[in-house]
């Protein structure tokens, strides 16, 4: 992609905000909205600011962070190994599945309580959280991209003197790749989400908290900002690191149509 | 004048990693009485899809204008069915329905539809087939439902973009044959594009060629060939031979 | 000792039934073997037995079909009106590549944002109310409804729309006849997510706002130290869930999309 047509996509991510900012603006205005109901975008620049600068900001961003980088690293690496063997034996596989599919849906959220009372409150809990909802994603699709290669890759591969582990590592991981990719991709999407849930309920720090503690006072435009960050950060992480990164392993082998 | 009439037709496309204009289809010129059979020969990237998807009306020429009946070509329409490569089949309905959908789609009522729908399954030979849905349905089936469906609405030209493509030899041949039949029973009008050269001397009476890109016409040629035409009699005869040999050999050497 | 075993466990893979229902029973063998080897204390590691227990006495007490009633009214509720918004919605965007274009990061961004950091200012809004709960269990199912259906239409091979065209289909008929019968597939798998969402976000919002519920059900019992009704709870979104996806979501994608040929077994 050139430079160019890198600046119009920006360009056209961009414009649909700017007209949100832009109606949202308005609407504060003409409805003459209180600033106990909702902020306008001027206070919640105000707020950002101020918050910054105390550094209280950046503690709970980090804090944030922190908990998604851990979890979602402890359970990429139990799941992918885990996913690779239910794929390739199919007696643990009759085993487990249905009680990998019953355990996947209960929602991190519904963990929360028995979670808490295992691991306390804070850090402990809320990885738990982030960790089983990267898990059962990332899980489910290795498994769907272990078994999607076609048994005449295996075979080919046997054929040409692989063992069984060599097999596994390069074969089955490499072909399995873009599905793993799209998989982490999808569960930090989830893990994202439970850990505002989670930090609401069992923590005293992080962007989850931050909102909570902003409702106690009234402070929309903290909430606001908040719930802008909230979003914002994700959005970056996504496209700016995980897309590029899906992209490059799902187009590179031309596996997979484009990545969304 | 009745039928088609191409006139000077050209095809633009902006090529934002060439970074300039490219021409599909430069000026070319055509015209197909009523009933006849006219096969678009030429290699892959000559532009005889674009010029298929002009006269469909699913793009806008850049320049010319083509006229059926008289009446210059603003869009799709029924009066110009076409044939896809890929079938195009719609997957949530049954054969009698996909066959029916033209007809459904002016209001026909279901029992006169479905009575039309059967008449054309079975001269393409699916009889008993009728409520089967698309994928239950090997390649060389589905695209009879897809002539099939274009016949029964009765279109002023039929349109087929390399429809035997995606089947196998050996179903081609037989499909080719069915079309052949087909053809000579009813006598729609029919704008056929290829990049087989047999295929286009077996079935048509007209073979025009194209240069590659951009496409223009380079030579049309008659195809006198007696009917019916059946593999097993032409396969051996001089004079397809010597067609085929002819039409190649304009398709394979560059123009003067 | 090996061979036996194996051959039995050769049985499970062939018979789809007891390939559902086998692991199960294992678990929970398993599980009641932890139990009452205390490996964790009882307190909070109650076994099989307990759990029953207890799933007895709140259904006698007319506790648990109360609140499950609650909880799936709720769902119901926020998930229809999720669908009637979101499907239209996402149909719409996905007409015009350029309204996709255009609406896309707003979806992206607000999906991000996720129903739950919603919560401090709905709960200003509207404080502890139903209101609140409905918007939430909303906005969760919304998104991947939104999305999925958009992306449906956008994915219909454009040469089935070409066919309608030339069979001579109106822009309404090829909408209902092509567009949207093309995009059921996307459709249904965004119900499917949404309502896994949408479950998730009425036990969240259940936990933080309600009043009764499977979700408040739960939490009450971690605020009263009751690891048996935690457990039991969980069981019974577990299966509820099972319930759902068994029942109701495979069914209609088997009498639509599997009848079409259009996705072989679904998962």
């Amino acid at each position: 992609m050139t430079a160019r047509s890198r600046l119009g996509a920006a360009v056209w991510f961009a414009a649909p905000f700017v007209v949100l900012v832009l109606a949202w603006s308005a609407a504060v205005e003409l409805y003459d909205v209180p600033l106990r109901v909702f902020p306008r975008p001027a206070d919640v620049i105000q707020a950002l600011a101020q918050q910054a600068r105390t550094g209280a900001l950046g503690n709970h961003i980090w804090q944030s962070l922190r908990r998604v980088l851990v979890g979602t690293t402890l359970a990429v690496v139990t799941s992918i190994p885990l996913g690779v063997v239910i794929s390739t034996n199919r007696y643990v596989a009759a085993l487990s599945a249905p009680v990998l599919r019953f355990f996947s849906v209960l929602a991190g959220i519904a963990w929360i309580p028995l979670a808490t009372l295992w691991f306390g409150y804070g850090f402990g809990a809320i990885t738990f959280i982030i960790f089983n909802a990267v898990f059962f994603i990332v899980l489910y699709n290795t498994i769907l991209g272990v078994t999607g290669i076609p048994q005449a890759l295996r075979d080919a591969a046997r054929s040409l003197g692989a063992s069984r582990g060599q097999v596994v590592t390069e074969v089955l991981l490499p072909g399995a790749l873009p599905n793993i990719v799209t998989g982490i991709r999808t569960g930090m999407g989830f893990a994202w989400r439970g850990l505002i849930a989670a930090e609401i309920i069992a923590t005293n720090a992080g962007l989850g908290y931050m909102l909570f503690l902003a409702r106690d006072f009234y402070r929309t435009e903290v909430i606001v900002l908040g719930m802008i960050l909230i979003g914002a950060i994700w959005v970056l992480i996504d496209r700016l690191i995980l897309v590029p990164i899906e992209r490059r392993t799902v187009e590179r082998w031309g596996l997979a149509r484009s990545a969304g | 004048m009745d039928g088609l009439v191409i006139r000077d037709l050209s095809k633009t496309y902006y090529d934002i990693y060439a970074g300039e204009h490219v021409a599909a289809v430069e000026g070319v010129s055509l015209e197909i009485g009523v009933g006849e059979f006219v096969a678009i020969l030429g290699p892959s990237g000559c532009g005889k899809t674009t010029l298929l998807n002009m006269v469909a009306g699913f793009i806008p020429p850049t320049h010319g204008e083509i006229l059926l009946n008289g009446r210059r070509i603003l869009g799709p329409g029924p009066d110009r069915g076409v044939v896809f490569q890929s079938f195009a089949l719609f997957p949530w309905k049954t054969v009698l329905d996909n066959v029916g959908f033209g007809l459904k789609m002016r209001g026909v009522p279901r029992e006169e539809r479905d009575r039309v729908a059967r008449e054309y399954i079975a001269l393409v030979g699916l009889e008993g087939f009728e409520h089967r849905y698309p994928h239950e349905l090997s390649g060389g089936m589905q695209q009879r439902v897809g002539v099939a469906r274009v016949l029964a609405n009765h279109p002023d030209l039929m349109l087929m973009d390399e429809p035997f493509a995606s089947v196998d030899a050996q179903t081609r041949m037989t499909l080719q044959e069915e079309l052949t039949r087909i053809w000579e029973a009813r006598q729609p009008t029919i704008l056929f594009v290829t990049h087989d050269v047999e295929e286009a001397v077996f079935l048509a009476n007209r073979v025009t060629v194209l240069t590659p890109r951009p496409g223009r016409v380079r030579e049309t040629v008659a195809v006198d060939l007696p009917r019916p035409r059946t593999w097993r009699h032409l396969i051996e005869d001089p004079v397809f031979k010597g067609l085929v040999a002819r039409v190649l050999a304009l398709v394979r050497t560059p123009a003067a | 000792m090996k061979r036996p075993v194996l051959r039995a466990l050769r049985w499970f893979p062939g018979h789809p039934a007891l390939a559902g229902a086998g692991p199960f029973v294992l678990l929970v063998a398993v599980w009641a073997l932890v139990v009452e080897l205390e490996i964790y204390p009882r307190a909070f590691f109650p076994g099989p037995l307990d759990v029953l227990r207890v799933f007895g006495s709140l259904v006698y007490k007319g506790i648990l079909p109360t609140y499950l009633q609650d909880s799936v009214t709720r769902l119901a509720v926020g998930a229809a009106a999720g669908m009637v918004v979101g499907i239209p919605l996402g149909l719409l965007i996905g007409l015009h590549p350029a309204s996709y274009r255009f609406f896309w990061p707003l979806i992206i961004f607000f999906q991000a944002i996720g129903d739950i950091a919603w919560l401090p200012i709905l709960l200003i809004w509207f404080g502890f109310t139903l209101t609140t709960m409905t918007f939430v269990i909303v906005y969760t199912v919304i998104f991947p409804m939104i999305f999925n259906a958009a992306l449906g239409v956008r994915t219909v091979p454009v040469e089935m729309v070409r066919a309608a065209q030339s069979l001579g289909a109106s822009r309404w008929r090829i909408l209902a006849e092509v567009l949207i019968p093309g995009a059921l597939p996307n459709i249904i798998t965004g119900l499917r997510n949404g309502l896994g969402y949408g479950w998730r976000a009425l036990i969240a919002a259940e936990i933080i706002v309600g009043t009764s519920g499977i979700g408040f059900m739960m939490f009450d019992a971690r605020r009263s130290g009751s690891v048996v009704e935690m457990i039991l709870g969980m069981i019974v979104l577990g299966i509820l869930w099972y319930v759902v996806d068994a029942g109701i979501l495979r069914p209609a994608e088997r009498v639509t999309i599997e009848r079409w040929g259009l996705v072989r077994q679904a998962p």
